[in-house]
């Protein structure tokens, strides 16, 4: 595993602004078909209720949370959203071959810490991250961007908070970034 | 005329492979904008790399101005469309909650997808992070299930709330992500002379 | 590079400006009177008291039974499961519920024909279809229903057909009808509404 020594040939992105208005275009082009925005986080959630109901169904059934999505004909995982954060890590998939960003296994971090504090911090944020959204009812593409498109109150509050608290608190963590 | 599934138009048997096809878009457009790369995400926070607000409030623009002219010219059915549930005060403290994982992390859902596509640990680990988070949300949730449940407003939109149209908002929301982009600019270039890289 | 980002956000301002003057034309919709004309003179929309009869004995689901006279004429009397939305009602905001729903069939009845075909013609304009008016009325439906009249002995067999059913329609509705006027003081009658906003599941 090694660090992502930037080299002189910086990686090549488009254009942010372009980027943003395909997305847009992607937003409405998916609310128009489906009705519904993107969204990520419920992929994950599926995924846990299918491996608690593998592992011990009876705890699944009687769990308050996850008995909404036991059950039934179809396993958790066989929703709308599985399939497109499948589609999602195609892509990113696609477009690594494309630009040449498809490399060895890598961990990408501050110089300044090493690789094991990375690694606990992403855990961490990801522990931190996946309660929130369950709270939050999604997460930065669901509610935030796909909330706040559709002019959704609970998208415009997703998005303001969260954002503005990784303003107020980015200054903490500083070191595990640059 | 839209939603196009929920009207009919399209059968449920299509759900699936759209689904497929419009993550599969949206997951080259994170990567290729930079989003799979967590130091180029949380640059946003401290002012080297702005990406993530040039791409997330575009978006955002373009998708809410776009959408009131679709139903406009009457392709969408705007009553028909799912609007996010408002839960006030739990969607607070998750968003608190999920900024905090935001910047320890470095990522999103969506953006870590992409990032373990093109070989990160740090992403992958992230999202075991996610599978485990939500894990012990569940087998915790009896706990804080009022909670949870509490501050309901229904699936309100902006206008529901306020009375102002929505045309209003995007002007307002245009008006101001325009602004950020230039201002940004001049922000980016004062910190980018202080540090050697910024892009990653 | 700069010109062309100058260029970007004036396109961006001119089209988010020109969301505010949209005008909502959804309010106004109306179909075209060449339609409606059209539709006017279709036999089609018309059920016969027969037709109605039967599907409240059959308990059909799809039937909605509009009664568009007045509420104090409705307490008097009103067919089964019948909503009342007053003639004067039917284009108010808070009505447009109970069109419009799936699959339903809307039929509307007053004391003769006349009420219950202006609310049809109202409400095809605004685009609902699946709409239905009650030949005749409540007057016919007395004459059929409620007292039905034996057919000449020389009148042909479905005649007779006829008479039978309008017979068990009558025991059925003026034996079920003493107890129904005094039980509708109690039980409320189960409306159906669209519902208004979310015919679309997400979440993330």
């Amino acid at each position: 595993m090694e660090i992502n020594n930037r080299d002189n040939n910086r990686p090549h992105y488009i254009n942010p602004y372009l980027g943003g208005v395909l997305l847009g275009l992607l937003v409405i082009i998916t609310v128009y078909i489906t009705g519904r925005g993107l969204g990520a986080s419920g992929a994950v959630k599926s995924a846990v209720v299918t491996t608690a109901e593998a592992i011990t169904p009876a705890h699944a059934e009687s769990n308050p949370y996850m008995s909404k999505f036991t059950g039934g004909d179809h396993s958790p995982m066989y929703n709308w959203l599985v399939f497109e954060s499948l589609g999602i890590f195609f892509g990113g998939l696609l477009s690594g071959i494309l630009f040449g960003r498809l490399k060895k296994i890598r961990i990408e971090k501050s110089p300044k810490i090493t690789n094991k504090t990375r690694l606990i911090a992403a855990l961490t944020g990801g522990i931190l991250f996946g309660i929130g959204s369950q709270f939050g009812r999604g997460c930065s593409s669901g509610a935030a961007l796909s909330g706040s498109s559709t002019f959704s109150l609970g998208g415009v509050i997703v998005m303001l908070v969260l954002f503005g608290t990784g303003y107020a608190i980015a200054w903490m963590f500083k070191k595990l970034w640059i | 005329m839209g939603p196009l599934i929920p009207n009919g138009v399209i059968t449920g048997d299509w759900d699936f492979v759209i689904a497929l096809i419009i993550g599969i878009i949206f997951g080259f457009l994170l990567e290729s904008s930079g989003f799979s790369s967590s130091r180029n995400i949380v640059g946003v926070f401290y002012g080297y790399n702005f990406v993530v607000l040039r791409v997330f409030f575009t978006a955002v623009i373009v998708a809410m101005v776009g959408l009131l002219y679709f139903d406009y010219f009457g392709w969408l059915d705007l009553d028909k469309i799912f609007i996010l549930p408002t839960y006030l005060t739990p969607m607070i403290v998750g968003s608190v909650i999920m900024g905090f994982g935001f910047v320890l992390g470095g990522f999103c859902p969506g953006t870590s997808y992409t990032a373990i596509a093109i070989g990160k640990l740090d992403a992958l680990v992230f999202t075991v992070g996610l599978f485990i988070g939500i894990f012990i949300f569940s087998e915790t949730f009896p706990l804080f299930q009022d909670f949870y449940y509490s501050g309901y407003l229904g699936n309100v939109t902006l206008t529901d709330v306020t009375g102002i149209p929505a045309a209003w908002f995007a002007f307002a929301f245009t008006i101001i992500a325009l602004a950020s982009f230039w201002i940004t600019m001049v922000i980016e270039k004062r910190v980018r002379k202080n540090i050697t890289e910024y892009k990653f | 590079m700069n010109k062309n980002y100058i260029f970007l956000t004036i396109l961006m301002i001119l089209l988010a400006a020109g969301t505010l003057f949209l005008d909502n034309r959804k309010d106004n919709y109306q179909i075209k009177p060449e339609v409606l004309l059209y539709e006017i003179i279709q036999p089609t929309r018309y059920v016969t008291t027969d037709q109605v009869a039967k599907m409240i004995i059959d308990k059909d689901p799809t039937l909605e039974l509009i009664d568009v006279r007045s509420p104090e004429e409705f307490d008097k009397f009103s067919l089964t499961n019948a909503i009342n939305v007053p003639l004067d009602s039917i284009i108010t905001a808070g009505s447009q519920d109970y069109f419009g729903l799936p699959g339903v069939k809307v039929v509307f009845y007053s004391n003769g024909d006349i009420c219950a075909d202006q609310a049809w013609v109202l409400t095809r304009r605004m685009g609902y279809k699946d709409t239905y008016v009650m030949k005749g009325g409540l007057n016919r439906w007395i004459e059929t229903i409620i007292q039905p009249k034996e057919p000449p002995q020389e009148a042909p067999y479905t005649d007779f057909e006829l008479y039978q059913f309008r017979k068990g329609a009558q025991i059925y509705f003026t034996g079920a009808e003493i107890e129904s006027t005094q039980v509708k003081k109690k039980s409320s009658v189960k409306v159906r509404r669209r519902k208004k906003t979310v015919t679309a599941s997400g979440g993330c």
